[in-house]
């Protein structure tokens, strides 16, 4: 069990949030990480490579976060979201949550928290 | 951030140059408060009083804290309070502007008197970062009171600070603001703030400033602005937006949303409406942040 086998996604429509999150990720030694820069791009690349968990931002052009989260569950009710945004409103939390996010992160996200949620993801999933 | 308008409130009274504030700034995490300053600024001694003290060090192998109470200017208890109380921002700036030479012992007194005096704060008020204080420091810096949206800017204003320091640094003097109608930069990035009420937002600045501001929050060094450049001041912009707007809602049930960020390089951005513009000096800069009615 360890984190050398899960796979991640990150949909940012920043390329500072996807390259920062990339960066942090690799050093702790993944099996890959994917990025999609906008919604549309996150569904599509969600079905073609199921990663375990995902992080996808809110807004984000072609299809929000909230709309891209609906397809991924409904493509996979098992799938794993975790909403990081810089908009933590209780509105935008409960429409992740009624979305079918797993769970809410409000940005800047610290790499603790990225760690905790990714060897979490590798113990739940027995990786 | 007392201290970033305490500088700027020294600045304004041409009791210390940008340079020296830009010094300071950088000196005074290597700064240890002395019982001079604190006693002065906790109004139990006056300048004259300590210069005595020094002068009377000279000749007595004596301690500062000993020979105030020997002199009869302190109790054993103040000096114990004095030098137990943590030191506060502001008045580490002020003891390395002491230190420095750039101000006596007698200009920080008038100085810290007056600035107090100007923003009816009292010690305690500005020993720690009390939000309603710093609320009303910024709102009178800035004149916002007389603005139609003056809570919104302000706390508006509060939270660009508190998240300037977070990640960018401390090193920095808010300067006067001004009302503009237009705005023309080598480098903006625009995001505007839409529900409830509509807003515009824009970080503005030369290149160097643009790119300097971008390495600390990136925490890495640029050599061009490129698109990750834009990308990174983009972002700083929208997690304090995003943080205004979770502010906004949590604490006054006002549904806000956020637009992707736009670059306009080298372009003139045009304001429905009167714009506050905020200059910010770093010891890098100046770099120009605006808020508006959309």
């Amino acid at each position: 069990m360890g984190l050398e086998n899960v796979k991640v996604m990150i949909a940012d429509d920043s390329m500072f949030a996807r390259k920062k999150l990339t960066n942090f990720i690799a050093t702790l030694g993944v099996a890959e990480v994917l990025e999609a820069s906008d919604g549309e791009e996150a569904v599509e690349k969600y079905k073609a490579n199921k990663p375990h968990v995902v992080f996808m931002d809110i807004v984000m052009p072609k299809k929000t976060g909230i709309e891209a989260v609906k397809e991924i569950v409904d493509f996979d009710p098992e799938a794993r979201v975790i909403m990081a945004s810089s908009v933590g409103t209780q509105n935008h939390l409960r429409d992740a949550i009624m979305a079918g996010a797993n769970d809410f992160i409000q940005k800047p996200i610290s790499n603790d928290q990225i760690k905790k949620i990714l060897e979490n993801t590798a113990k739940e999933l027995k990786l | 951030m007392f201290a970033q308008f305490f500088g700027s409130f020294l600045l304004h009274k041409g009791l210390v140059t940008a340079k020296d504030l830009t010094q300071a700034f950088e000196e005074k995490k290597n700064t240890r408060m002395r019982l001079g300053v604190l006693a002065i600024n906790a109004g139990l001694m006056t300048s004259e009083q300590v210069e005595h003290v020094n002068v009377t060090q000279q000749s007595v192998d004596k301690r500062f804290g000993d020979l105030c109470v020997e002199l009869g200017y302190l109790t054993d208890s103040d000096v114990e309070r004095l030098l137990s109380e943590q030191p506060t921002d502001y008045l580490l700036l002020g003891q390395t502007l002491v230190n420095s030479g750039v101000m006596s012992n007698s200009d920080f007194e008038k100085a810290i008197i007056e600035y107090k005096d100007e923003n009816s704060l009292s010690n305690d008020d500005i020993s720690g970062n009390q939000s309603d204080k710093l609320s009303k420091l910024i709102s009178g810096f800035y004149h916002f009171d007389t603005a139609a949206n003056a809570r919104i800017y302000t706390e508006f204003t509060t939270l660009l600070f508190k998240d300037i320091i977070r990640f960018i640094g401390d090193d920095f003097t808010p300067l006067g603001s001004s009302i503009i109608h237009e705005l023309e930069a080598p480098h903006i990035v625009k995001q505007s703030i839409t529900g409830a009420y509509n807003s515009i937002t824009c970080v503005a600045a030369d290149t160097a400033e643009y790119m300097a501001f971008a390495e600390r929050f990136a925490k890495e060094e640029f050599t061009e602005v490129d698109d990750f450049v834009d990308a990174t001041v983009g972002e700083f912009m929208n997690v304090n937006n995003g943080l205004f707007t979770v502010n906004e809602s949590n604490e006054h049930g006002i549904e806000l949303q956020l637009d992707p960020q736009e670059i306009h390089n080298d372009e003139k951005i045009v304001f429905e409406n009167p714009a506050f513009l905020i200059p910010v000096s770093f010891s890098f800069g100046e770099v120009n942040f605006v808020i508006s009615n959309g």
